[in-house]
């Protein structure tokens, strides 16, 4: 227990650190001697990426060793984590680490194991990966610390629930879960009460596992630097506004990984300052995410992880870029409604009332009010074949864009993670003409 | 002929009618405020119209089958639609019609809770329950009385206890799987006054021996559609000895001998008594010794399951429980639906072949 924790110890403080450093160093012979010149389509790269690598390299190393140093819990993007925070957990979202290898184009390869085993392509992306890293063991982050504890909540979808239900009996690991009733305009009050309960129960077994009592005023601390990470990262985001665009909504999809991974942790906090100082400084300069700015886009739904570089290069041409996603403004939304003078029951709140749990009439007010804040003139709708809860719907919310505000949108129909469930000749065309129609 | 007989609950017993999506509701509740429940599931076959557009084909056929019948105006005899949560598809659907159109008449969600009983679920479900019944007098026009739940609870006990003896004494009973199937099907529209005189002329039928001769499966998934697929299996020599469905088996629920003297307290109960169901979240391992005492109390020599295509609830519990069903050393076949109307071709044989390996099993061994 000592050694491994001194393990765990030294890939943060000493092996994260030097391997970021190696990383710059290399990082800045390849800008003397550049092997290729940019292609010019984009604006100058953010400075932050680098500390965002540094970031994500030493968390997911810390987390190889996590394991028998610390408890370490597996948990949906969606679920109140905080009072893990407090007593000390190791938090992975294999949501993220899913992301990840879609990014790599590493899921088919991954998917495979849980494919084998009996689960249906016809499942979310994100959960065949997981399930194939569990079976198989096959990450590019070396690996995964094994959970003590299972932590789910309805939230984002009920799909966690199958998913994680899955992980409890392949890992033997307990699975809690806080499950969140579906809004359908409003909340009843025993709703809210039923999610407090569950958190109470939630906080009781991860108590147990830690083998310490939950210190109420020190959550109160986490609660507040994770509301500030999440006013942050809504600030990065506004910056958005500004014509041109500092960045792109394809850069919010990276620099999105602390605000999922470290909230409420003042390392997540400080890179937000960080990156709002350039984004703003950037404004302030000009500087666009892409090189000329035409049409101004926004996104629905997850990214398509596998082909970002693709689509914005294909966008990036024409002028068009994404200046707002749904997605990313999710992370911005459930945090900062959260009230510390009573953190429980505002924490259940804020959780309870996040985007993912509402009626589709209250998704079609809050795009809406995107595109009249970042002024755009189209919306891609990406239909994701892995994320029902989030892709139902959205034929007649394009319907709406279209008749309420008077934009253009289109339904591209792909997956978040799994390259084999999208044709990209038909999106690139799909795409293509959808632009044309801005210039007719 | 289901249509006539629900404008005759409306006509001539002055019950309002509800068009009830799948799965798990309480409908005792119904039963009590006269309020006649007709389930949609799809209905199979090709969509009734072309707003099933408005879902993309990658979901659940059920989901988008109801909304082609629902917005595409052939429900018009329903006054209200009931939506229990049942998954993140029909969530949607709930959504749509209301929101986006197709569907101006009241809507009524019951949001059941997940996962396994623990104080916070029971303490929810029992107010989600009293607002599901506030929300229901509102729109029946009147107050549920007391006396007539207990009178409804008890009916609806006396027809879980019939169905459930039924469908354990399957190998007795002297019909083919179709007629059977049918029968319990009526339950999904019926007034549970008149299904209950149904299966009491089913039980008449029960035999003293075995007279079912054909290999005895277990099948499992949501609805067992296309209904065609019953013949299918009587003519491959098998029949249904041991069901799954989430609308037949999981839904006959054990009541409390004596129940609870709160009618709430008792639909609370058999809620959480309900045999396990994915869509609920029982756990797996719920599921696991469910099917295996399924199959052994039934002499269970292979199993079929027949998930809806798409509907992860379904999808995501098929691999550990096939792997317990290996432990058992009996057959599984996977037969996904996609309430197509009738199977194809390619699908008989497959049946067909499962049929003859699961016969020749014991055999070979």
């Amino acid at each position: 227990m000592i050694s491994r924790r001194v393990q765990y110890e030294l890939a943060g403080r000493v092996a994260a650190p030097f391997l970021t450093k190696l990383d710059q160093w290399q990082a800045a012979r390849k800008t003397k001697h550049p092997k290729r010149p940019t292609s010019g389509l984009f604006g100058p790269p953010l400075e932050s990426a680098r500390a965002l690598k540094a970031l994500m390299t030493s968390y997911y190393l810390r987390g190889r060793y996590a394991d028998g140093a610390v408890p370490v819990a597996w948990v949906t993007s969606g679920f109140p984590f905080e009072p893990l925070e407090q007593l000390g957990y190791f938090i992975i979202y294999p949501e993220n680490h899913a992301a990840l290898c879609g990014a790599r184009k590493l899921v088919p390869k991954i998917s495979a194991a849980a494919e084998q085993e009996g689960f249906s392509l016809d499942l979310c992306s994100y959960a065949r990966t997981d399930l194939g890293n569990v079976l198989k063991q096959a990450t590019p982050v070396g690996r995964l610390p094994k959970p003590d504890l299972l932590c789910c909540s309805t939230n984002i979808c009920q799909t966690v629930l199958h998913w994680y239900r899955n992980l409890a009996d392949y890992l033997k690991a307990p699975l809690v879960l806080v499950d969140t009733p579906f809004i359908y305009h409003a909340s009843p009050e025993h709703h809210l009460q039923y999610v407090v309960d569950q958190l109470e129960e939630m906080i009781a077994v991860a108590e147990g596992i830690a083998g310490r009592k939950l210190d109420r005023q020190q959550l109160v601390e986490v609660l507040a630097r994770s509301r500030e990470g999440s006013m942050l990262w809504r600030e990065c985001l506004a910056t958005g506004r500004a014509h041109p665009s500092p960045w792109t909504g394809f850069d919010t999809f990276f620099h999105i990984a602390p605000i999922v991974t470290m909230r409420g942790t003042d390392k997540c906090n400080a890179y937000y300052r960080h990156l709002l100082d350039e984004l703003r400084d950037r404004v302030a300069k000009g500087i666009g995410g892409i090189a000329r700015e035409r049409i101004r886009l926004l996104w629905d739904n997850l990214p398509i992880w596998f082909n970002v570089r693709e689509l914005s290069a294909l966008l990036a041409e024409r002028g068009f870029n994404f200046v707002c996603a749904t997605y990313s403004n999710a992370w911005a939304e459930a945090g900062c409604s959260i009230q510390l003078g009573e953190p429980i029951p505002s924490m259940a709140k804020a959780y309870l009332e996040v985007y993912l749990n509402r009626d589709l009439a209250n998704r079609l007010e809050t795009m809406k009010q995107l595109a009249r804040e970042f002024d755009v003139q189209g919306a891609v709708l990406h239909s994701d074949r892995s994320c029902k809860p989030y892709s139902v719907g959205q034929i007649d919310v394009k319907e709406r864009l279209a008749s309420d505000l008077g934009i253009k949108a289109l339904v591209l129909e792909a997956d978040h993670c799994d390259q084999r469930l999208y044709s990209e000749e038909q999106g690139k065309t799909r795409l293509q003409a959808f632009m044309e129609s801005f210039d007719g | 002929m289901r249509s006539a007989y629900l404008e005759s609950q409306k006509s001539q017993q002055g019950r309002k009618l509800m068009a009830c999506l799948p799965i798990f509701y309480p409908k005792p509740v119904l039963t009590a405020l006269n309020i006649c429940a007709a389930e949609v599931w799809g209905p199979p076959g090709p969509p009734r119209s072309a707003e099933a557009g408005r879902i993309q084909t990658y979901v659940c056929p059920i989901v988008r089958n109801a909304l082609a019948f629902l917005a595409g105006r052939s429900a018009e005899l329903a006054d209200g639609l009931l939506c229990p949560h049942t998954c993140d598809s029909i969530q949607g659907l709930a959504s749509v019609l209301p929101d986006f159109g197709g569907w101006a008449k009241p809507v009524i969600h019951f949001i059941h809770p997940r996962g396994p009983r623990r104080a916070s679920t029971l303490a929810y479900l029992n107010q989600e329950i009293r607002g599901f019944v506030k929300n229901l007098e509102a729109f029946a026009g009147q107050s549920l009385d007391p006396n007539r739940l207990r009178w409804a609870l008890e009916l609806h006990r006396q027809i879980d206890t019939l169905a459930a003896k039924l469908l354990a004494r399957r190998a007795y009973l002297d019909v083919d799987d179709f007629t059977l199937y049918t029968t319990l099907r009526k339950g999904e529209y019926l007034w549970p006054e008149d299904f209950f005189e149904e299966l009491k002329r089913m039980d008449a039928r029960l035999s003293d021996t075995v007279v079912q001769k054909g290999l005895p499966l277990l099948l499992s998934g949501i609805v067992p559609e296309p209904m065609s697929l019953l013949k299918n299996l009587d003519d491959a020599g098998a029949y249904v000895a041991a069901d799954d469905y989430a609308a037949i088996g999981r839904r006959i629920l054990p009541h409390a001998d004596p129940p609870p003297s709160d009618p709430f307290a008792a639909l609370v109960e058999t809620y959480f008594a309900a045999p396990p169901c994915s869509t609920r979240a029982s756990s797996i391992d719920g599921r696991r010794e469910h099917l295996s005492r399924l199959a052994a109390a039934r002499g269970v020599k292979g199993v079929i399951f027949h998930p809806i295509k798409f509907c992860e609830p379904e999808l995501f519990d098929i691999p550990l429980l096939k792997r317990r069903l290996a432990e058992l050393n009996i057959p599984v076949l996977v037969l996904e639906s996609g309430l197509e109307s009738e199977l194809s071709g390619q699908t008989v044989t497959r049946l067909e072949a499962f049929v003859e390996m699961a016969s020749n099993h014991g055999s070979q061994a």
